[in-house]
């Protein structure tokens, strides 16, 4: 552990506000009025500002355990990344695995979010969301595993080391594309946002208000966050660039992932949880079997 | 000083409504939320004010009293009835709400349907583990299911009048196994709404919000085409085919070129069995509003 | 004293495990009962992590929180009282399970006492995780790779199974394959009156 730790809150609320922020400018590219970069704020103030709603025979320790679980999954997927080359504020050998467990671990937050607090809806988003986010989650390890492959370790500061040539996005042009669908599913975003669509009248979070809403919408901002840096650490170089110091190049980075993420949450429209799953297991699954057999090749 | 300022930016915020829709209105509310000045919240527990849109008829009173009482107080209500502008109203009791004023007292008295006691060994009111009425409440039992054969427990629930992914007004009783829909019943007939609410542009935008693309359909009733890669493709082919009509998929892609969508009204029940929520949410959305009422009317 | 901390840790992680596992059975609900469980094997998961077998720790975590979330969902699909309203008991057969519990106790505590446990401390500097894939990858590949594609093969299999679209058609239109002829009878066999699942002797 190094004092770099003590940059993770920081990182995690400044990604968040981006995020948040984004979410608010880009629906002006479809003629909304703009928002200042307070807008975010304000509306973090509202909703701090109203009451916790309550629903009937909840259970109200896993009401307020799922949001603190999913963010704080969030920080600990953000403290595996090197910040600067050869620098992460959790410097572990298996990195890509301690994503690998916060991404799996996000799907149970997100049940356990629409399972406490006892009502229809959010139930019937919580089950929907596990059956999508599981076969998610397959082939996001797939792609992960061939991230690694060139580094031949799970560490992502080797990952990183081993971009110094030429990054992953060129050397494995699939591995992005299908671990932004990952990021779709993570942050609960545009067609793959099943547990709190528009449908269950507002799904997992419909019966939050409040202290509860906000730190459940906070814990999506980070994790949108701790997603941007991971995608841009695994494929674009991570903190590699020349002239800036390292830890800017991750920002711009993580910000640009960050604003495909919620510009494509914004443009691909959701379609039914039967017919989603068609493309994932029949699409994803083997495409990211073809992505490592081809990595390794090219590892090779 | 700071609680000052934090109360001067929540009330900067977009103010959070609920509305409930009567007769004649729908086309009103959805044209005075596409101007973003406000937040049309997804369920009561997210929103601070409630909007009655119109004079809601008798049979919907207690609904209404209802959901005054599921949002969490502080709250206010603010009655339209289409003429002029609610903004204002909204906006001045947004800032009485923010400024930390009591709001408005519960309607209805907040007694559980039922007391969490009764007979039996643990006062459960059933006995052994399956059967009964424990706490007043029948307990979910395996029914058939319609679909695969898998006898899973069947839960009766009704949604409606003001449910803001239905047409206002319309309340339907159906029995869910997890979320697909083994019947359907119903209750009670939408509000008479006027043409405005069938013109292609507002259904198109009511699908397409249901989709994940808010900020597109607000750009829709606004009077722009909506930019998405896949909106008309997000729904599965077939689905709600009916005769000359053409598919969900067909309506809307003729909603989108400004035609309005022909074919007789459904069979609701028959519609609804087997269907998961989404995909009744998306069929009930796929005829225009009139056309639904029809077949309310027919069904019940 | 970074001995004693290791051993602070073992023990603190240990107790938590065997607590929540208890949880496991006075709980009322199918869910708090799946996730209980799953707290208790990141405490081992933990265990592992604290004596440096990183993988091990972290792919303990991983993959128990995919298991138990699948089990969660199975047990309340299959459950008789989902909702847990009906207080539940989770134990069953109590004599039985006392005496095997005890026994299994017995038999473990036993082994860890007698046994004469190996005491090479290993390297720190030591990549372990690379140890760990040449022992999977090397001497038991055959094995690894085998049970890996098999539980592949089985999970798409179960997923073709249940799929509401099948290859001819949605399964609650009632598919059938395609006649051999054009607007002949289906191919393949016909299952008997009342669907033929289980009855058996079904193809003549």
């Amino acid at each position: 552990m190094t004092p770099l730790v003590l940059a993770l809150p920081v990182a995690l609320l400044a990604g968040a506000w981006l995020g948040a922020w984004l979410d608010r400018l880009v629906p002006v590219l479809w003629g909304r009025p703009a928002q200042g970069p307070f807008g975010p704020l304000r509306d973090g103030a509202a909703l701090l500002a109203r009451p916790t709603a309550t629903t009937e025979a909840p259970d109200r320790l896993t009401r307020w355990l799922a949001p603190g679980t999913y963010l704080a999954l969030a920080a600990v997927g953000l403290s595996v990344i090197p910040m600067a080359p050869g620098l992460a504020p959790l410097d572990s050998s298996v990195g890509i695995v301690v994503w690998g467990a916060c991404e799996a671990l996000t799907v149970i937050a997100v049940f356990l979010h629409g399972w406490s607090p006892n009502a229809p809806f959010p139930l019937i988003g919580a089950y929907r969301y596990v059956a999508i986010g599981l076969p998610v989650m397959l082939p996001s390890m797939f792609v992960l595993i061939a991230a690694a492959l060139p580094a031949e370790s799970l560490s992502l500061v080797q990952v990183v080391e081993a971009q110094r040539e030429v990054w992953n996005v060129l050397r494995q042009p699939m591995g992005l594309p299908l671990f932004l669908l990952v990021g779709l599913t993570l942050t609960l975003r545009g067609p793959f946002d099943f547990a709190d669509g528009a449908d269950i009248a507002g799904g997992t979070s419909g019966q939050e208000s409040g202290p509860g809403r906000a730190l459940w919408q906070l814990a999506r901002l980070t994790m949108l966050t701790a997603f941007s840096a991971m995608a841009a650490t695994a494929f674009l170089g991570g903190p590699l660039g020349p002239g800036l110091p390292g830890p800017a190049w991750l920002a711009l980075k993580t910000a640009a992932v960050m604003a495909v993420t919620v510009g494509l949450g914004h443009t691909v429209a959701r379609t039914t949880p039967s017919q989603m799953l068609h493309p994932l297991w029949v699409g994803a699954l083997p495409l990211s079997f073809l992505h490592l057999a081809l990595a390794g090749w090219v590892a090779l | 000083m700071a609680v000052r300022l934090f109360h001067r930016m929540a009330a900067r915020s977009a103010p959070a409504v609920f509305v409930c829709i009567g007769p004649r209105m729908q086309a009103l509310v959805e044209g005075l939320f596409a101007r973003a000045q406000s937040r049309r919240m997804e369920s009561p527990a997210g929103a601070a004010i409630l909007l009655v849109a119109g004079d809601i008829p008798r049979r919907a009173a207690v609904a209404l009293d209802r959901i005054h009482d599921q949002i969490p107080p502080p709250r206010e209500t603010v009655h339209w009835d289409g003429c002029d502008d609610p903004m204002t109203e909204l906006l001045a009791a947004w800032a009485r709400l923010m400024a930390g004023e009591s709001g408005e007292p519960d309607r209805l008295p907040d007694d559980p349907p039922n007391p969490w006691k009764g007979h039996g060994d643990h006062g459960q009111g059933g006995e052994g583990m399956m059967g009964g009425v424990p706490y007043g409440r029948p307990m979910a039992m395996t029914g058939e299911d319609p679909r695969d054969g898998l006898k899973l427990d069947a839960y009766t629930m009704r949604v409606g009048p003001f449910a803001p992914m239905l047409p206002p007004g319309l309340v339907l009783e159906l029995t869910l196994q997890g979320d697909l829909i083994a019947s359907a019943r119903v209750t009670e007939a939408p509000f008479p709404q006027p043409e405005d609410a069938n013109a292609p542009r507002a259904c198109a935008a009511r699908l397409l919000r249901l989709l994940g693309l808010g900020p597109q359909a607000d750009r829709l009733l606004r009077g722009t085409a909506p930019r998405s890669l896949n909106a008309v493709r997000a729904l599965p082919v077939g689905l709600g085919a009916a005769g000359t009509g053409g598919d969900a998929r067909t309506r809307l892609r003729g909603w989108l070129e400004g035609k309005p969508a022909e074919g007789p009204p459904p069979d609701i029940p028959r519609l609804l069995e087997g269907r998961e929520w989404h995909e009744a949410v998306v069929l009930l959305n796929s005829w225009p509003p009139d056309t639904i009422r029809q077949a309310a009317e027919a069904a019940r | 004293m970074g001995g004693a901390v290791t051993l602070a840790a073992v023990i603190l992680l240990g107790l938590f495990a065997v607590w929540s596992g208890c949880r496991v059975f006075v709980v009322d609900s199918m869910v708090r009962a799946s996730f209980s469980l799953m707290l208790s094997f990141f405490c081992t998961g933990g265990i592992a992590l604290v004596l440096h077998a990183d993988y091990l720790g972290a792919a303990t975590v991983f993959m128990m929180a995919v298991e138990m979330m699948v089990m969660a969902i199975f047990m309340i699909m299959f459950m008789m009282n989902p909702a847990g309203l009906n207080p539940m008991v989770m134990v069953h057969q109590n004599r039985l399970s006392i005496a095997a519990g005890a026994a299994a106790f017995a038999l473990l505590a036993g082994a860890v006492l007698l046994s004469d446990l190996p005491d090479r401390p290993v390297d720190p500097a030591r990549d372990t995780t690379a140890n760990l894939g040449t022992e999977l990858l090397g001497p038991s590949m055959l094995i690894f790779e085998t049970a890996g594609v098999t539980l592949l093969a089985a999970m798409v299999g179960a997923v073709v199974l249940s799929s509401h679209r099948g290859r001819f058609g949605d399964t609650d239109a009632g598919a059938c394959p395609p006649g051999l002829t054009e607007g002949g009878p289906p191919a393949g066999r016909r299952p008997e009156e009342g669907g033929g699942h289980g009855h058996g002797g079904g193809n003549g």
